[in-house]
């Protein structure tokens, strides 16, 4: 609070200050054999201010009086300094500020498990990827395992105030499979939630990677080329939960859209000006809700206090809602809907997702396929990636099959899924019912900020779309 | 908090008194100023202060590593203690080594601008600048950033080292646009605060952006490509990332299947790794194993000649350590392209029927041991026919392997290029490249 008296006195018009500590232990393995443990703490303040237009922020982990005021001190003078170079002035709109405290409650605490029975997922895992692969051999496979505690006070000279502790825990691993004739694959994977070693049993690692490695073998001595015609493509779950958040959720920062970003990550497809613009058809509905309990981008008060909600961001095919914070929310004469989010004390708060998934519909798995004369169904994938617009993007299948008179039959062989933003949510023509999430570290901003994320959504068909492969 | 020697040595004496049989502290203090620009204005400023503490901890060879930021040097005692506990149950590691006995360090001659120092106050006027020479070009808009700052490095063993050292550095990047479709980027780094090297960015990043408007599609296929250090810098970040033991061990490696001594490269191509290269902010003269530095090649007229290694590494792998330690992963420390003999001009006169790529991002790769990957290029591209570029052209992938990246050199530019940005995390000298046969792609619908 002292930070903030001290700003207005120095001339801030709006002054916010985050104390933020992250503290962070966790393991990696080779083979089973742990290669090293880490520990680390992350504690400082945050300071923002808003002075003659410009955005200032500073950050200190001296968390003396006289640390903090200094770091205010260098947020409004570096700031007063821009001013000629302001063209437009920044401004915040009104915002559903919080005085809240809040924590998630693990079912099982991290303090509740000894250290030795942690450590045995590293062993566990190794001895049953290992073991499955049977032609070719496993050379490699890795895994780390990290638990970590996040707690946050935000104030504000508008009148936030939230206190929060969010615990978190993640594990992702990398396999390797290899055949002197055939060559490699490698999977790497990723699990992420907020709350406690609960969702150890939840995700059931040991069991599913064993079944993912015989698959990769499967697909590695096994499979074939992708039908070279149009065919109905079968988007596994995984996927379209990446391609929602690469090809909704980020061209829905509003603070994109208004070119922030414009030298990092890039433009928008999407201008300011497209609130009602067709996209796709009615299948096309993505959600970003940052309140859904467990998710591993939980919160319920954004980092400039605001009350967090669900975002509609494409309603049944038509944009319907960008991603604001109070800057881009007063450009766009709207509401913040709680999207700032920062990584650490040493970072400013910028438009972020949260948990960005598409609708499910009706459809059981099997009857997705059951109409399928010939297609292809793509389970996973590793490469991927999308045009600084979010308009282009390409999706390389890891495991993918081949689908014959509705029926999953051979493995198929990267398969490679390149199409447009447009294209992609106008081809739904059938929706799963099973929503399933993901885990990611989203990364944005300059320096670069990683924030744990979900991507979701359910196995989706597209009508039809001609596959690459690589050779 | 301050950041001295007999601090930082007094803390590893304690560390070893509590029982750990080896210890390294590397402790940082870091003043950092950036200006991020965007539609030719300032976005925001932001500032940083910031003290980091990183602990090696060893016991009965199990490794641990720490990060701290601390607000005294006595804190670290308390979280150190449930380190030394969970020794107790935490098994070898497979790739312990001990930490090295110090060697006698020559130190780089120091680069200390204590101009950036006293510029961080005035960074709005530095700018200012910038957005201003780039907009000498008839271009509408220019977003990026201005990064200056300073760092101090205090590190010490148990072995008995005690090293400090102190620089300067400068970073910038700056994206053109041009209507109605034209846009260009290009970066700059720096040990010091060189103003014309920040003007040469400014004027390159819009000269590309003009020079870029009203482009036309191409089919994808297979083409010569010349990339530009913008592209080729991050390609290689992501090679040589993959040449350190660290990521052949885990598997991240296209280097698993190689031995030094196999040619894995065109002979054109020569890689070197230049810690003692003051132009780079990246110079130091020890690495954190308190090891001397030392240039060295990665890959030599196309021979994998080392990876580089720590000490725990070149163990596992039966080689030395490079003095690129990370104690746990090496690193590289900046990254340098021998330079050709060629001018762009003329790499442009040799390609009958290709493309110039002045910029990418978004590299992935479906497969690290066979170094399968895709990027893709954005900002200006050309078409390039019969020795002349013809048209911009829009936006496409390469869709690769990195051995045919590799292999496919042919020619390679004697100028070199200060680069790092958002894409380039290391910084590196790089020059145009001419690569034949590369494959591109497009999205289908």
């Amino acid at each position: 609070m002292h930070a903030l008296k001290v700003a207005g006195d120095m001339g801030a018009r709006y002054a916010e200050a985050r104390y933020h500590r992250i503290e962070s232990w966790g393991a990696s393995s080779r083979n089973g054999s742990i290669i090293s443990g880490y520990s680390e703490l992350s504690e400082g303040i945050a300071v923002r201010v808003l002075v003659d237009g410009v955005l200032g922020f500073a950050s200190t982990n001296n968390l003396s009086r006289e640390g903090v005021v200094e770091a205010v001190r260098i947020a409004v003078s570096r700031a007063k300094a821009h001013a000629n170079i302001a063209k437009q002035a920044i401004e915040f709109s009104d915002a559903r500020l919080g005085r809240a405290k809040y924590s998630v409650a693990p079912l099982k605490k991290f303090s509740d498990v000894d250290l030795g029975e942690k450590l045995r997922i590293h062993k566990e895992f190794w001895s049953s990827v290992s073991k499955v692969v049977q032609e070719a051999k496993v050379p490699v496979a890795t895994l780390s395992y990290s638990e970590w505690i996040e707690n946050k006070v935000v104030v504000n000279s508008d009148g936030a105030y939230v206190e929060s502790f969010i615990p978190r825990i993640s594990i992702y691993y990398n396999i390797v499979v290899h055949h002197p004739q055939k060559g490699y694959i490698q999977r790497f994977e990723s699990f992420g939630a907020s709350g406690g070693l609960e969702w150890l049993s939840k995700w059931n690692i040991v069991e599913s990677s064993a079944e993912e490695a015989k698959n990769l073998e499967k697909v590695l001595l096994t499979a074939v080329e992708p039908p070279k015609e149009s065919i109905p493509v079968v988007v596994g779950s995984e996927i379209v939960a990446l391609i929602v958040h690469e090809s909704c959720g980020h061209p829905s920062e509003a603070d994109r859209i208004l070119g922030r970003e414009a030298a990092q990550a890039g433009k928008s497809f999407i201008k300011p000006n497209m609130i009602g613009y067709v996209i796709g058809n009615k299948n096309a509905t993505v959600i970003d809700d940052p309140t859904i309990p467990g998710s591993y981008g939980f919160y319920l008060y954004d980092d400039e206090g605001v009350a967090a909600r669900p975002r509609y961001l494409y309603r049944e095919g038509v944009i319907n809602e960008f991603l604001q914070n109070r800057a881009t929310a007063k450009v766009f004469g709207v509401e913040s809907n709680a999207a700032a989010r920062a990584m650490d004390y040493a970072s400013e708060p910028i438009v972020r997702m949260a948990n960005t998934y598409l609708k499910p519909g009706d459809h059981r798995f099997e009857e997705l396929l059951e109409d399928v004369k010939l297609g292809v169904y793509i389970k996973s994938y590793m490469e991927w990636n999308i045009d600084d617009e979010r308009w282009s993007q390409r999706y390389v299948g890891l495991e993918a099959y081949l689908i014959e008179n509705g029926e999953l039959t051979k493995p198929v062989r990267n398969p490679v899924l390149e199409l447009t933003t447009k294209s992609f949510y106008s081809n739904i023509d059938a929706v799963g019912k099973e929503l399933r999430f993901y885990a990611g570290t989203c990364g944005k901003g300059e320096p670069m900020q990683g924030v744990p994320v979900w991507f979701g959504g359910p196995d989706v068909r597209l009508k039809s779309i001609r596959l690459g492969v690589i050779a | 908090m301050s950041v001295e020697l007999d601090q930082i040595s007094k803390l590893v004496n304690e560390l070893i008194k509590m029982g750990f049989e080896e210890a390294a502290a590397k402790a940082t203090l870091s003043n950092v100023v950036m200006t991020k620009i965007a539609n030719s204005s300032v976005s925001v400023v932001q500032n940083w202060r910031r003290v980091t503490v990183d602990l090696y901890l060893a016991k009965e060879r199990r490794i641990f590593v720490l990060r701290f930021e601390p607000k005294s040097f006595e804190e670290l005692y308390k979280p150190v203690e449930s380190i030394l506990s969970m020794s107790r149950t935490v098994e070898e590691s497979p790739i312990y080594a001990p930490l090295p006995e110090p060697s006698k360090i020559k130190y780089v001659e120091e680069v200390y601008d204590k101009s950036i120092v006293s510029g961080m106050e005035d960074i709005g006027r530095l700018a200012e600048r910038v957005i201003e020479v780039a907009h000498r070009e008839r271009i509408d808009s220019v977003a990026g950033m201005l990064q200056i700052g300073e760092a101090k490095t205090v590190l010490a063993t148990s072995k008995g080292a005690l090293l400090e050292e102190r620089k300067t550095f400068l970073q910038s990047y700056l994206r053109a646009f041009a209507e109605p479709d034209g846009s260009g980027q290009w970066c700059f780094t720096s040990t010091s605060l060189d103003v014309k090297g920040l003007e040469s960015m400014a004027f390159t990043a819009s000269r590309y952006a003009v020079d870029s408007r009203n482009r036309s599609d191409i089919e994808p296929g297979v083409y010569d490509i010349i990339l530009s250090p913008m592209v080729f810098g991050n390609l290689l970040e992501y090679i040589v990332s993959m040449a350190t033991g660290f990521a052949v061990i885990m598997g991240w490696s296209m280097f698993m299947k190689n031995k030094p001594g196999d040619r894995v490269a065109s002979e054109h191509l020569t890689v070197l790794d230049e810690p003692r290269n003051r132009e780079l902010p990246n110079f130091r003269s020890f690495d954190d194993e308190a090891l001397e530095t030392f240039n060295k090649p990665i890959i030599e007229n196309g021979v994998l000649k080392t990876l580089l290694h720590n000490t725990k590494t070149a163990k596992a792998l039966n080689a030395s350590s490079t003095a690129n330690a990370g104690w746990i992963s090496p690193e590289p420390w900046n990254i340098v392209v021998k330079p050709g003999n060629t001018s762009l001009d003329e790499m442009i006169s040799e390609v009958r029927r290709g493309i110039l790529i002045t910029n990418n991002w978004y590299t992935r790769l479906q497969n690290y041991v066979e170094g399968i990957f895709s990027t893709v290029a954005r900002d200006a591209i050309f078409y390039i026919e019969n020795g002349r570029i013809v048209k911009p052209v829009s936006k496409l992938r390469i869709a690769d392997k990195f051995t045919n990246i590799l292999n496919n050199i042919e020619m390679i530019e004697k100028s070199l290029y200060n680069i790092q940005w958002w894409e380039v995390s290391t910084p590196s000298k790089i020059p145009y490249v001419l690569i034949r046969n590369i494959n591109t792609s497009k999205h289908v619908i």
